[in-house]
């Protein structure tokens, strides 16, 4: 699911620990909290997406952080996409 | 979150505080996006509903809406590392008792999926209880406005062989990240006081809960016993704030959990507010003379 942990530079797992990867549980049943509507989750770059919102929530260590404070506002072209 | 909870009776009548360095900092700053202050922005204050003003009670100290939620988020932050110890020490262990009593409200079935979400339970207290109660169809999510709350959480988990039952999710509980009619039954311990809105927590929660599912609240309450209101009044006032500044060296934060509990509402008027969201049935019970109480409410 997540592609790219050797690059994450906020996991920095211990020795013999895998990155924390979100649970699939939460996948399924997440939306964006401001408009209630699905996410798209971004594994390359540990995002879910609210197109509805232009926003892009952070996972951190497994962990979605949905404040929108914390998210990325989505650039046009990435809503195109 | 438990933390706050047990500060706020301690100063209730000196008036205004005075912020430590480090909050007015973090204050001066909200504007900013701030991973370990989880600011507010205007996103989330540009739907004022009738009923809501500008301002709102920090402690005894009124301040503007969008602040709220930022100076809350400073005293958990300076806390977080010192949580446990200061609740035993301040509530003599009684934070516990407490926690029992207010979990054994829920039963999850033995042999039926279950879901069930714990808002501001960043350290899990409550949610390892109510895990431990159920199956391993049941399935808890610890969702809390502070990371470094839902990190410690997520350790205890692991160390404590719970982490395949329990979900942990960093959002606000006045705009919940989940569907309607999500889960079976919903706790907030020690949480909803630090809810700028608790209107709007309180409408979430009945959003996300199924038909049939079960609302439950432990706060602090109102202390109704002759003579033992006066003894924890002078307790919470003067020796907490004291056990504060020992411990953690933060006499500030303790200062603001004594003043939020006096002016959260009572338990009549709280109950008000569940059925005002909602909820049917509507009950409390008063523990320890009434130090906290639990509020239950179904969506029928």
């Amino acid at each position: 699911m997540q592609t790219n942990d050797d690059k994450e530079p906020r996991q920095q797992p211990e020795a013999g620990s895998e990155p924390t990867r979100i649970d699939p549980r939460l996948l399924e049943i997440l939306v964006c909290p401001l408009t209630k509507t699905t996410l798209e989750y971004d594994a390359a770059r540990q995002e879910l997406i609210s197109r509805a919102a232009r926003l892009a929530y952070p996972i951190r260590d497994g962990i979605p952080i949905m404040l929108p404070e914390e998210a990325r506002p989505l650039e046009d072209e990435a809503i195109a996409r | 979150m438990d933390f706050p909870r047990f500060f706020r009776s301690a100063f209730a009548g000196c008036g205004a505080r005075r912020f430590s360095t480090a909050e007015m900092r973090v204050i001066a700053y909200s504007p900013l996006p701030n991973r370990q202050g989880s600011l507010p922005l205007e996103t989330r204050m540009t739907r004022p509903r009738p009923g809501d003003d500008d301002e709102t009670d920090f402690g005894f100290t009124r301040v503007p809406l969008q602040d709220k939620q930022a100076r809350v988020d400073a005293v958990f932050h300076k806390v977080a590392s010192r949580y446990d110890l200061m609740n035993d020490l301040m509530s003599a262990g009684m934070h516990r008792v407490w926690k029992d009593l207010f979990t054994a409200q829920i039963r999850p079935p033995r042999n039926a999926p279950y879901h069930h979400l714990d808002v501001a339970g960043g350290t899990g207290d409550i949610a390892f209880r109510i895990a431990q109660a159920g199956s391993p169809r049941t399935e808890v999510t610890v969702l809390d406005i502070n990371g470094d709350m839902l990190e410690v959480g997520r350790e205890r988990a692991q160390k404590r062989g719970l982490a395949e039952r329990l979900t942990f999710v960093e959002a606000n509980a006045e705009d919940l990240p989940f569907p309607d009619r999500t889960f079976d039954s919903y706790t907030i311990a020690f949480g909803i006081r630090n809810v700028p809105r608790i209107p709007r927590a309180l409408s979430e929660a009945f959003r996300v809960l199924k038909r049939g599912g079960r609302f439950l609240c432990l706060e602090f309450s109102h202390v109704d016993v002759p003579g033992f209101d006066r003894l924890y009044e002078s307790y919470s006032f003067k020796a907490i704030p004291l056990i504060g500044q020992a411990v953690t060296g933060d006499a500030d934060s303790y200062r603001y959990l004594v003043e939020s509990i006096r002016k959260f509402p009572d338990a009549d008027l709280f109950a008000d507010m569940i059925a005002e969201a909602g909820f049917s049935r509507v009950s409390f019970t008063r523990l320890s003379g009434g130090i906290v109480a639990i509020h239950s409410g179904w969506k029928l």
